[in-house]
């Protein structure tokens, strides 16, 4: 086992640079796999490291594993186009999404790693005045719960994203927008990597290259998972398996009411700061949104390639689709090429909206169907998911996002599209 | 998985075919069916309609981790 991980701050940086080799260590030590926990949290994405740091920080449960069937921020954590924000029509969304945003605007300080809030306002444009009305909702419905939201017309569009205004007249032009100032992106690598970090310093086992294949169970309770690496106590057990959740399901002999799909996500080569904003742009023919990396990168996403597939293979029409509704919007980025393209697995719910809730047994636990919107939610997910396994109630921020909502008929229907994860 | 073989119109891209939903299992309740869906790893029975060729309603069944097309026919009969 290596040593822990530093604490960084300035006065570190002077020291490492002093030390030369051997300062830096590997963000979380390699743990050995016990044959019991307390907890153990499958998934090593952001909800299953986050659940487990709050796990052992907030309440002192020691004993906590968390399995993952490939590495660290393999799955969607690394896969996201890092947007966050807390622009929700619904109360039961809003506050949940600004409880993260307010832990985002804090946690590179209480993770002591650097994960790159940058708050640079998400931009949602609209294209009509009856998409207008609708913006004008969702903002009030904002500004209700204290959350910051600014309806802008044309022209407080063109001034706040001048590059909008650099372009010609596009054939679905823009009428105005609303803006969440508070809104941006996050560094996605560094949300993984820092939470296991402060997970591994606070002494919990961070397990790669172990899938659960199973749930052992004895007297209606569960007591540990089957692994690839063998059996594993479990007091309580977690899954945040994302893409994979209805695997889970599978495990315990249920069918839930999530469905796999792809989305893709693409980087052009970089170029001078151009796009200062994260701005979303949905004409007839495709959706995108669009943010710049700090490494100049052109980061583009749209709609879900459009049925269940885990191949994580993008479909072309659906690159075609997002690529120009970009430059329909930015047509200065038109000769840019695209260095990477790719895909992750969302598990979509047939609301749009996620699920923490118990899973057959007293015990087991489900943080998922987090659609293709998760990422925002981590630091939020994992307080509230670790408060609900540690003391067997759920918080108010999460009581909505219960299992049998579908059941009941008390449905959190963004978009009220209807029960077709597809079209969430 | 880049193609459907429709029964009348032969092999053509998959954007022409619009996905609509995946059907539940046999004897499934109405609430399950609705809600539910049983998230097999190697089988996916589904409706698809071509909604760019012939328009034809569509049952596919395929495997959605590999994208292979086990079966494919005409809603209601016309086995391919
Ligand atoms: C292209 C794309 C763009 C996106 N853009 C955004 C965005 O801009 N903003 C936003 O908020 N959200 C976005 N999302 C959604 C967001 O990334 C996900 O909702 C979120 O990351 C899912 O939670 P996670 O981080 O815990 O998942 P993951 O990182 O996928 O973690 C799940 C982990 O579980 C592991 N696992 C699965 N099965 C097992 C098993 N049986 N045993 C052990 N381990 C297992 C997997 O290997 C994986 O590492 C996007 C998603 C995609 C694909
Ligand atoms: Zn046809």
């Amino acid at each position: 086992m290596s040593a822990a991980s530093p604490r960084y701050s300035a006065w570190s940086l002077l020291r490492a640079r002093l030390a030369g080799e051997g300062f830096w260590q590997p963000l979380w030590s390699g743990a050995r796999l016990k044959d019991g926990y307390d907890v153990v949290v499958v998934g090593a994405g952001g909800h299953g490291l986050a659940t487990a740091y709050h796990l052992a920080r907030d309440h002192g449960i020691k004993r906590v594993a968390v399995l993952e069937k490939r590495l660290v921020g393999y799955g969607n954590v690394g896969r996201n186009t890092t947007i966050v924000r807390s622009n929700y029509l619904l109360p039961e969304n809003h506050y949940f999404y600004e409880d993260s945003l307010r832990r985002w605007e804090r946690l590179s300080r209480d993770l002591n790693y650097n994960v790159m809030y940058s708050p640079r306002g998400v931009l949602d444009l609209a294209l009509s005045d009856g998409e207008m009305i609708g913006l004008a909702r969702r903002g009030n419905a904002m500004r209700l719960a204290g959350i910051d939201a600014e309806l802008l017309d044309r022209p407080g569009v063109m001034k706040f994203a001048p590059e909008l205004a650099a372009a010609g007249p596009r054939r679905f032009d823009i009428v105005g927008g609303l803006l969440q100032p508070r809104g941006g992106t996050v560094r996605h690598d560094a949300v993984a990597w820092g939470y296991a970090r402060a997970a591994s310093a606070l002494g919990v086992d961070i397990i790669e290259d172990c899938e659960v294949q199973g749930v052992r169970t004895a007297a209606g309770v569960a007591t540990g998972v089957e692994t690839t690496r063998g059996f594993v106590g479990a007091g309580r057990i977690v899954f945040a398996v994302a893409g994979h959740t209805g695997a889970v399901g599978r495990m315990l002999g249920l069918n839930l009411p999530v469905e796999t799909h792809l989305l893709q996500a693409m980087v052009t080569e970089p170029i001078k700061p151009l796009i200062g904003s994260v701005l979303i742009y949905v004409p007839p023919h495709g959706e995108v949104y669009v943010t710049q990396s700090d490494r100049g990168g052109v980061v583009m996403g749209g709609f879900l390639d459009g049925f269940p597939s885990y191949t994580r293979e993008g479909q072309w029409y659906r690159l075609e689709d997002v690529v120009g509704a970009a430059v329909a919007l930015l047509p200065q980025i038109a000769s840019l090429r695209i260095l990477r393209h790719w895909a992750g697995t969302n598990d979509m719910t047939m609301d749009g909206s996620f699920i923490i809730d118990r899973l057959r047994h007293d015990n087991v636990f489900l943080n998922g169907g987090w659609c293709y919107g998760g990422f925002k939610a981590i630091p939020a997910s994992g307080a509230a998911c670790a408060t609900f396994v540690a003391t067997g109630t759920a918080p108010d921020l999460i009581r909505a996002h219960n299992l049998g909502r579908f059941a009941s008929g008390h449905l959190l229907d963004e978009r009220g599209g209807g029960p077709f994860p597809v079209r969430q | 998985m880049n193609r459907l073989v429709c029964p009348f119109c032969g092999a053509r891209e998959l954007e022409e075919f619009l996905f609509h939903k995946t059907l539940p299992e046999a004897g499934a309740s109405e609430y399950s069916a609705v809600y539910e869906r049983t998230n097999r790893l190697d089988d996916s029975l589904e409706h698809w309609q071509h909604v760019h060729g012939c328009r034809a309603w569509l049952e596919v069944r395929r495997n959605p981790s590999s994208g292979d097309v086990l079966e494919i026919r005409m809603i209601g009969g016309g086995r391919n």
